[in-house]
């Protein structure tokens, strides 16, 4: 399998504060990967350098094989709109759009609307009956697969997820969880950032941060892909 | 996001309408702008007709009279009274004056045209009656001063005395003109010549001409090159002032519209303000989505200039409602409402509001993704 993403000592400072320091790491496609830590370990930093909201310090991003270490916001903005898929924390959906319109935002800020394949994707995550719904509508769950029919509406390289049940009940987290391993099996690439030990667990791979430093990476989970 | 797409418009009008208390905040500070620069623009663009009208209300703007050592005549008179442009000519009238001898003293008799008198001295103010006929010859007007030193009121009788000659006259107005013909006995110019012994003779005229393109200092010039035997000049106290009155009042709209108009941007601008701080996680999303720094650009001007449009639209109808209210309270006149209102009226609207959206969108712009969805 291809690597999509590889970083070679790949470092982040806020000033005088070193957030990462000299990460080396390498994703190969359709692997599913936990990136786990405790607070302030560093891993949200690195989730925003490898899905291109922040730029990197030193050291080199390779995505998909091009390198992205040096993009201007411009390229950085296009890359992760036509390759990376987003599951917030937060949901983060627009309050004023229903679920659908929610879904094709996100085609339309990539290329061009098509709603019967936003109409597929929410009926992917099985909200074929809450489409028209507005996101005060739908319970978090509910929110969450939103997220991640967004997330898959332009068939991206690679899905990041942020926490994507920290938001959530034990029942809807389960669901969400369902919905991942799925996509899993499906053959999407999937970088995740947890810190519950459980969702961790059911990756192909969980890369432990801590105080900015890779200490260690495990297998946690027969992998999917061989 | 194209602007095309009625996505991008389903965004639009629903921030607008979610964020509608806000929204209206910026209508109305653009409404107002409009209401002013729609009204102030009318009246700008019809003042000068308007207030030359008003200006004339004090009277004559043109002397005509003999020069030393030579006399005014009737026919000299009318000669250049039918030399004047007809379009320009509003009002005309010779004036005769002269002691004459009443029974309780001897006072200053003036005779003039008196069915002038309404346009060439407007601002006499009259208690009683007008003469306003050249025919009258038993009834006169008293000036002020002259009908209290001698105790008399309208309806009281005066009588000229000439050696054996009587001639009773019944007082039918008193004016009061704030000049010497309070102290002067008024009559008819008929009356006043042949009591006077001053047959066809005038002592000066008056004209009241349109001045609304300064055409009167033009045209003077013109009848004093033609009547050389005549004084002819401008009587500047009112034909002069009339243009710097009238630029002061423009200048002073012009400063009441650039006032309201930077109020409104400021309002506009801090509304706005505050908008993108509540809707920094919209646009952070956005951008994190892959939206341009256009497209978030399009997304903010869409929003602000089509309350920009309403706004100038709504102004439009009430700055007309507010012209009209001007005109008849200043101008005791409607004003018009000229076609150059319509674009001016929008177009400042537009440039206000786009102004306004500089800051914000610059703060819309410089939101970081990663920082604001993390809600740091």
């Amino acid at each position: 399998m291809s690597l999509v993403i590889e970083t070679r000592q790949l470092s982040k400072h806020f000033g005088k504060v070193t957030a990462l320091d000299g990460i080396n790491l390498q994703i190969r496609q359709g692997e599913f990967v936990a990136i786990m830590g405790a607070s302030g370990s560093g891993k949200s930093t690195l989730m925003n350098l490898l899905t291109c909201m922040d730029t990197l310090s030193d050291g080199q991003l390779l995505l998909g094989g091009v390198d992205a270490s040096s993009f201007d916001e411009d390229q950085r903005r296009r890359f992760r709109a036509d390759r990376m898929g987003l599951v917030f924390q937060q949901f983060h959906l627009i309050p004023y759009l229903s679920a659908l319109e929610n879904v094709m935002l996100a085609q339309h800020y990539h290329s061009v609307v098509d709603e019967a394949a936003a109409r597929a994707v929410l009926a992917q995550v099985g909200l074929e009956h809450r489409m028209d719904h507005l996101p005060r509508q739908l319970s978090g769950g509910e929110q969450q697969r939103v997220c991640i029919a967004r997330a898959l509406v332009n068939a991206p390289e690679i899905l990041f997820a942020d926490e994507p049940t920290g938001n959530l009940d034990e029942q809807n987290e389960q669901l969400v969880l369902g919905l991942l391993q799925q996509l899993h099996r499906a053959g999407h690439t999937i970088v995740m950032v947890t810190h519950n030990p459980e969702l961790g667990a059911m990756a192909d791979r969980v890369i432990r941060l801590q105080h900015g430093h890779l200490v260690q990476e495990e297998v946690a989970y027969a992998p999917v892909v061989a | 996001m194209a602007a095309s797409h009625p996505l991008f418009w389903r965004l639009v009008s629903r921030a607008l309408w979610t964020r509608r208390s806000r929204m209206l905040v910026m209508f109305l500070a653009l409404w107002v702008g409009a209401v002013i620069i729609c009204a102030l623009g009318a009246i700008y663009l019809d003042i000068d007709a308007k207030m030359s009208r008003e200006l004339r209300t004090f009277g004559a703007n043109l002397y005509v009279g003999p020069q030393a050592g030579r006399v005014l005549d009737e026919p000299s008179w009318q000669a250049l009274d039918q030399a004047l442009p007809p379009a320009s000519r509003l009002a005309a009238g010779g004036f005769v004056y002269g002691m004459a001898r009443l029974q309780q003293e001897s006072v200053m008799l003036m005779g003039a045209n008196l069915e002038s008198m309404a346009d060439l001295a407007p601002y006499w103010q009259i208690q009683g009656e007008r003469l306003a006929v050249s025919f009258d010859e038993r009834h006169a007007m008293l000036g002020k001063k002259l009908a209290q030193r001698l105790e008399l009121k309208p309806g009281d009788t005066v009588t000229l005395v000439k050696g054996s000659q009587r001639q009773d006259l019944v007082i039918k107005g008193i004016v009061e003109s704030g000049d010497s013909t309070d102290y002067y006995l008024i009559v008819n110019l008929a009356l006043a010549q042949r009591w006077l012994d001053s047959p066809h003779r005038l002592s000066h005229g008056l004209l009241s001409l349109d001045n609304q393109q300064g055409q009167v200092e033009s045209i003077a010039a013109r009848l004093q090159q033609q009547f050389p035997a005549l004084e002819v000049r401008p009587i500047r106290k009112v034909s002069a002032n009339e243009g710097a009155v009238l630029f002061k009042i423009q200048g002073l709209m012009g400063l009441i519209c650039v006032v309201i108009l930077l109020l409104s941007t400021l309002c506009v601008n801090t509304t706005l303000m505050a908008l993108i701080g509540e809707r920094a996680r919209e646009f952070a999303l956005q951008k994190a989505l892959g939206a341009s720094r256009q497209a978030i650009l399009r997304q903010i001007l869409a929003e602000t200039l089509l309350v920009a449009a309403v706004a100038a639209l709504a102004g439009l109808l009430g700055g007309a409602l507010l012209a009209q209210l001007l005109g008849q309270t200043v101008f005791s006149s409607s004003i018009g409402l000229r076609w150059p209102v319509l674009p001016l009226t929008l177009g400042i609207s537009l440039l206000v509001a786009a102004l306004a959206t500089v800051m914000p969108v610059r703060r819309a712009l410089a939101l970081e993704p990663a920082r604001v969805l993390k809600g740091e």
